[in-house]
């Protein structure tokens, strides 16, 4: 009975998940499309919780679909002009030319994630075991963060150096032409509503309680440094668009210490291990734990940070009210 | 058919429909989401891959997964930032072979 709900609900999910990419692509509407993606993205947060992948299913929700939504929609304030997706109708053979190129595509990909599927699973528990046994050897509990921070940590930390290329890049875009009206993203042109105080006011004491937990528990459970990154991230976009952040021309020198910080960071612990003799961010023995543990905390502020900037589309944020637009 | 199975036949679809909007839609924020959605596809084929044995699950593709979710948005957040540039430059959102005549 169990299984067969758990058929039915994957089945559900499966169409939902088609039927929205679907109308993502083919929606005449710009701003249907964008809502619909931020949709299809807390689809996927299920559909990693169906897969066992509660690490993702966070992330998702947070990022995929929360700041990923939050940016396209921003973006789609500032520009509202759409192309209607046939000016004059396609040719028929640009139209099949199409069709079969997304269909070839599908089927090769169909065909490679089969071939992944049938690779031999490595026998028994006994790899398990082996697995857990390293594990166990970092400090932490959660077989992910431990994947993220030890095993693959090259992977994390060139990560933070694609945030950081991002933010520079994006700078680099924008700053050309610096946008005409002053604060563009402030919701309350016209003053706070009632509501706005209380909202901010409950809400985000209790966001920073929930990234400090999820940063927190990544030792040993689903969390941290990029779910608590990113929910403090949405605490950035949430107080930029009431007004309580503004936007800076220049970043100070504290905002840019925390944008580079989680990489420095990184790099130096790797440096540290090279010294004591050991590989790059190879940690040594009953120090591994205390080393994740501030690395992360440095990667979640430096994952935050570039984020809200990314919004923001400013160089820096500061603390403050913005004013009433004259 | 097992439950990776058909999270890769969701993959598969989800990839060729991404395929088909980016050739299909000349404006720059689809193929944003065009290309966001051939990612959530290559994401979801690794995550079904890591459990294939379904006694125990494999982290390492969870863990390159959510690695990959943060730099698909720096990725995005960019190219966001390149669109709003070329808006303000040229008041276009497509590219200039792209543009109806």
């Amino acid at each position: 009975m169990g299984e067969l709900v758990g058929w039915v609900f994957d089945g559900l999910l499966a169409l939902s998940l088609v039927l929205l990419a679907a109308r993502v692509v083919a929606s005449a509407r710009l701003f249907e499309s964008i809502v619909l993606f931020i949709v299809f993205g807390l689809l996927m947060a299920i559909a990693w919780a169906r897969l066992a992948a509660p690490h993702l299913a966070l992330a998702e929700a947070a990022i995929g679909a929360g700041i990923t939504g939050a940016l396209l929609l921003s973006t789609f304030r500032e520009i509202v002009t759409d192309q209607p997706p046939s000016a004059e109708a396609p040719k028929v053979l640009v139209y099949r030319l199409r069709v079969l190129m997304a269909l070839l595509a599908g089927g090769v990909f169909a065909v490679l994630g089969w071939a992944l599927l049938s690779i031999e699973v490595p026998a028994g528990p006994a790899a398990g075991e082996q697995a857990r046994a390293l594990v166990a050897r970092t400090g932490v509990d959660d077989a992910v963060t431990a994947v993220l921070l030890d095993f693959r940590a090259y992977d994390t930390l060139l990560e933070m150096g694609v945030l950081l290329l991002a933010v520079l890049g994006a700078r680099a875009a924008v700053a050309a032409q610096p946008p005409a009206s002053g604060d563009d993203l402030w919701i309350g042109g016209e003053g706070d509503t009632p509501m706005v105080g209380a909202l901010v006011g409950l809400l985000s004491p209790l966001i920073i309680i929930v990234a400090g937990y999820l940063l927190w528990v990544g030792a040993y459970g689903p969390g941290g440094a990029f779910q608590a990154g990113a929910v403090l991230a949405a605490l950035g976009v949430l107080l930029r668009l009431t007004g309580r952040l503004v936007p800076l021309p220049r970043a100070g020198a504290f905002q840019r210490g925390v944008l580079v910080m989680g990489l420095a960071v990184f790099s130096l612990a790797g440096l540290l291990t090279m010294a004591t003799g050991r590989a790059f961010l190879q940690y040594p023995e009953g120090l591994a734990y205390p080393m994740i543990l501030v690395i992360e905390v440095a990667l979640t502020l430096s994952i935050a940070l570039p984020l809200v900037l990314l919004f923001s589309g400013s160089a820096g944020i500061a603390a403050g009210r913005s004013q009433h637009s004259p | 058919m097992s439950q990776p199975a058909l999270f890769v036949l969701i993959a598969a679809a989800v990839f060729a429909i991404g395929v088909y909007g980016l050739l299909s839609r000349p404006q720059l924020v689809r193929r944003i989401l065009a290309l966001n959605l051939m990612g959530n596809g290559v994401f979801l084929l690794l995550v079904a891959f890591a459990r294939r044995n379904p006694e125990t699950i494999d982290p390492v593709p969870h863990a390159m997964v959510l690695t990959g979710i943060v730099i698909a948005v720096s990725a995005t957040a960019f190219a966001l930032a390149i669109v709003r540039h070329l808006y303000r430059q040229t008041g276009e959102v497509s590219l200039g072979e792209d543009r109806p005549r």
